[in-house]
């Protein structure tokens, strides 16, 4: 048995990987890929563009799903967090644009800066998010959707009356140091988060929550703390995730982040199924080209030009029906709360069962 | 003086309005436990009924008091029909189920509808707003001082319209047979069910009733706005969840009060401080009322049955 | 709240409690005290005010008047789990178990959420500095520090223990709601268990049992007392599994305790036999009074 403190490791413990390396492997796997990928794609503007916009809605699908899978909770706001992100991170460079770090490279000082402009947009998403989910999460899951989406329209009106924030207009003029390889970092993050989480006796806590509130709570589990705290790890992703998205779109304005954008990662979180962290990444990945695909299939096509630009516009309600059919047709989602590999055929190498 | 005197009308007239179609949340949650998502959408939807049937009527028509008439009993019949409907085919089969899949359901309804207006494919109406037709010609039915304070008749109509409504419910509430098994199956459908009380038929009418009103509630704001837009449900529909809430949602009254402490709030940001914060006054007032007292102000945070 | 507490003294103790719901009184002038290796019983008819009664010494309800004490703390307005901290569990009548989970996790989520924690009270923003050391907890989470992977693999094995004190070993990886009813049962003791409580409250523990489970949950109840050195106290419509083990047993009715003492002095006190056990009582047990 191990004493509390000790610092002999449990024998099944003990594996080719030493205990103090298992925690960050992932990162320095991920890194060399990252650098090829950035380096082949580098050249073509359209998919550089593409990509982004696909890691971008993985950070936001993958992170709201830490929240309205894994805790059973409702956020319809996620576009709230995200905006905020996006403007902090964007009048950061902006101010910082004139700075560079004299010991290093230029490219390498703006890189930095980038990082700097990204965490500042994550914790001030982070803390409005454990503003707004304090007083909601206290009560019953159903507040926590109005307030999110409340916040969404506040986030909204505060902006159209900033100067700071360019008012309806927008922000033009942020430097583009996005890059793949920066975006898809993010994503490796917080995939990786969310996995270990889920893997771990947080993430117990909040299956426990989704479960049964009320037995959790008798169990001795600080619901309300879970749930805060899950919240803010979520809204902190989503700030991450917007501002990735303002270092690459030319602009952004309080349309980039209405309701719409909002319902879009739900749809995403819901199809792939409440709880289910790859279920939400291949749900993303296809909401986001399915569009992108439809249009230039209706643009070979050629003769329906007009029809090419209703793919945007019949988006919306077509996500609206996909949610009530999905809901009375399989309300689990395409993977429930399992996970890829458990859905993978039989021959494949698979993970123990269970949820974490 | 007068200029508050001015805003207090104002503000008690769209508070009126919102009340209406709070009492139709409350009500439903009150049977379901369910926020019907798809209230204000269902009103939006209600609204252009009302459009379009005046327009049918033409312009003559449209202005008699049966060309009124005839308007809110098309517009509060179809959306009776629809709030059925909605009920019968994405709600009742949800209704074992966890309580998440049916509010996802009411955002996924909610978003069909307001979205699915917004296309300009067959009868849908397109995105840009249109203007709603005078059906009430505007008259100013009362002048203090040189203007300072205007009442228009469509304020005294529509004030008067959403209190008739109200009484009626009130009535019908408690008055009536309908009423009681509806508080029984608000108290507890199954129970209700095991009494005899046609659960199922309870849950509809409550809903055809809360769309109808909402209906009503929605041309009295379009007429009030001169204006009909697609997206006017989920805003208006917001505002008014936020009053049955900061009423306490599930109560009556307190949906009536908190609708019109909002119509006054909104009326006083826009008339002394800015009309651009108006949208943000509503959800920053919630927050607040979530804070101090979280069952809202009439209600009780009612403890889960263990 | 460290205070050395002996065996003697009260680790659950309810003076005074009185609830009202609006009009209704619940719960009127409720006494109790549990000591550790105490079996108490709660009987009465349905609707006496049993199921209310657990609620308000867990937190679930407040008290309108009177006093709740967990191991000697006043816990008047405090939520469940920080009464659960301070060493109270409970069952559920119906059972709550969280159903998508393994057997195993069911049990770890009880052990884990004992302790570790920092409780943070609502309302306190002062105490960020505590706030903020529950999210380095989860950062040791997200770095798998070996601090961590020790800690977990310390709370597997707790829960495999207690999984197998309940004779649920082979149910280890199956998911709690594939488990037939006795075991789910009994997976909802072992998670109590698992929070390491000083008293154990349970609701109608042998509701759905048959005749054999009954009585081998009987002996299984006298066994974790004496095993875990708990206090308990049981809600149950079995007259037999209450007369058979409790050594005290308290009667509500109406939300009044109208009668307290050995099981031989409540079977045939007079108010009890009115109020609950009744004819057919008399007659099946030959006439007590």
């Amino acid at each position: 048995m191990a004493t509390p403190g000790a610092t002999t490791l449990p024998d099944d413990m003990a594996g080719p990987i030493p205990p103090a390396l298992r925690g960050l492997l992932p990162v320095l796997l991920a890194l060399p890929v990252l650098a090829l990928a950035e380096w082949t794609l580098g050249a073509s503007p359209f998919a550089t563009y593409l990509l982004s916009v696909v890691g971008v809605n993985i950070i936001l699908a993958v992170s709201l799903n830490i929240v309205n899978g894994m805790t059973g909770q409702f956020s319809i706001g996620h576009a709230g967090f995200m905006a905020v992100g996006a403007y902090i991170a964007g009048v950061t460079s902006l101010s910082l644009k004139e700075v560079a770090l004299s010991f290093l490279p230029v490219a390498a000082s703006d890189q930095v800066l980038f990082v700097v402009a990204l965490l500042a947009g994550g914790v001030c998403a982070a803390l409005c998010g454990f503003l707004v989910g304090l007083p909601s999460l206290r009560l019953r899951g159903d507040y926590l959707a109005i307030v999110t989406l409340g916040f969404g329209e506040i986030i909204r009106v505060f902006v159209q009356n900033t100067e700071a924030f360019g008012r309806a207009l927008g922000l033009s003029g942020i430097p583009q140091y996005s890059s793949v390889a920066m975006v898809y970092f993010w994503v490796f993050l917080v995939v990786l988060v969310a996995r270990r989480i889920a893997g771990s006796s947080h993430g117990r806590s909040l299956w426990a929550i989704r479960e049964d509130e009320v037995a959790a709570e008798a169990m001795g589990v600080d619901t309300t703390g879970y749930k805060v705290r899950a919240f803010v790890i979520s809204s902190f992703f989503a700030g991450i995730a917007g501002g990735l998205f303002a270092h690459f779109v030319p602009i952004i304005n309080p349309g980039s982040f209405t309701f719409v954008k909002s319902m879009e990662i739900v749809v995403m979180v819901v199809l792939g199924g409440l709880g289910s962290t790859t279920g939400a990444i291949v749900a993303a990945i296809f909401l986001t080209l399915l569009p992108e695909g439809l249009r230039s299939v209706f643009g070979y096509l050629g003769a329906e030009g007009s029809l090419a630009q209703k793919v945007d516009q019949i988006r919306m309600p077509v996500y609206g029906v996909l949610l009530v059919v999905l809901m009375l047709a399989r309300p689990q989602g395409l993977f429930g709360t399992k996970e890829l590999w458990d859905v993978l055929p039989r021959w494949l190498p698979r993970k123990k069962k269970g949820l974490s | 003086m007068s200029q508050l005197l001015q805003h207090l009308i104002n503000g008690l007239a769209s508070g009126t309005i919102y009340a209406l179609v709070a009492l139709g949340y409350t009500m439903v949650y009150g049977v379901l436990k369910l926020i019907n998502f798809a209230h204000g959408d269902v009103m939006m939807v209600g609204v252009y009924m009302g459009y379009a049937t005046a327009f049918a009527l033409g312009r003559e028509a449209q202005r008699s008091l049966w060309g009124v008439v005839i308007i809110f009993a098309v517009a509060m019949g179809g959306c009776a029909l629809l709030g059925f409907l909605i009920e019968r085919f994405a709600y009742r089969p949800l209704r074992e189920k966890p309580r998440l899949t049916a509010l996802i359901t009411a955002i996924g309804i909610s978003f069909a509808l307001s979205y699915g207006f917004q296309l300009d494919i067959g009868f849908l109406p397109g995105a840009s707003p249109r203007a709603f037709p005078e059906v009430i010609v505007p008259t100013e039915w009362f002048i203090i001082g040189d203007r300072d304070v205007v009442v228009w008749n469509w304020q005294v109509i529509s004030f008067l319209i959403a209190v008739t409504l109200m009484v009626t419910l009130q009535f019908l509430v408690y008055r009536t047979r309908f009423g009681k098994a509806m508080r029984a199956v608000s108290w507890d459908h199954r129970t209700a069910a095991l009494m005899g009380i046609p659960t199922d038929r309870i849950i509809a009418l409550t809903f055809m009733l809360s769309s109808a009103l909402a209906a009503g509630a929605g041309l009295l704001y379009a007429i009030k706005d001169t204006s009909v837009s697609p997206l006017m449900g989920l805003y208006v529909g917001l505002k008014a969840f936020v009053a049955a809430v900061i009423g306490g949602i599930g109560n009556v009254p307190g949906a009536v009060v908190g609708a019109l402490l909002l119509g006054l709030v909104e009326e006083f940001v826009v008339g002394y401080a800015a009309s651009t914060w108006r949208d943000a006054v509503a959800f920053g007032f919630l927050i607040l009322v979530l804070l101090v007292k979280p069952g809202g102000l009439f209600g009780r945070v009612a403890a889960e049955k263990v | 709240m460290s205070v050395a507490v002996t065996s003697q003294d009260a680790m659950l103790q309810a003076s005074g409690v009185s609830i009202r719901f609006g009009g209704l009184k619940a719960l009127t002038d409720f006494n109790l005290t549990v000591r550790q290796g105490d079996l108490l019983g709660l009987i009465g008819p349905n609707g006496a005010g049993k199921s209310t009664a657990f609620n308000v010494l867990t937190g679930v309800y407040q008290p309108t008047e009177g006093e709740v004490r967990v191991a000697g703390q006043k816990v008047n307005g405090w939520v469940p789990h920080q009464i659960n901290h301070l060493g109270l569990a409970r069952t559920f009548q119906n059972i709550r178990l969280f159903r998508a989970l393994t057997a195993l996790d069911n049990v770890k989520v009880a052990c884990r959420a004992q302790g570790a924690l920092h409780p943070v009270k609502l309302g306190q923003v002062a105490k960020v500095g505590t706030a903020l050391r529950n999210y380095r907890d989860w950062w040791r989470a997200l770095l798998l520090t070996p601090g961590f992977q020790r800690e977990e693999h310390e709370l597997t094995r707790q829960a495999e223990h207690l999984l197998e004190v309940m004779g649920l070993s082979h149910r280890r990886d199956e998911e709690a709601k594939n488990l037939p009813y006795g075991e789910q049962r009994r997976l909802e003791i072992a998670r109590a268990l698992g929070t390491r409580p000083k008293v154990l409250l349970l609701d109608e523990p042998a509701a759905g049992m048959n005749t054999r489970e009954k009585a081998d949950l009987m002996v299984l109840i006298r066994r974790l007392r004496d095993e875990f050195s708990l206090g308990v106290l049981v809600i149950e419509h079995d007259m037999k599994l209450v007369m058979g083990i409790c050594e005290t047993i308290t009667v509500l009715d109406h939300g009044e305790t109208i009668a307290r003492g050995a099981p031989a002095e409540v079977r045939s006190d007079r108010k009890v036999i009115e109020a609950y056990l009744g004819d057919s009582y008399l007659e099946s047990h030959g006439g007590a009074a």
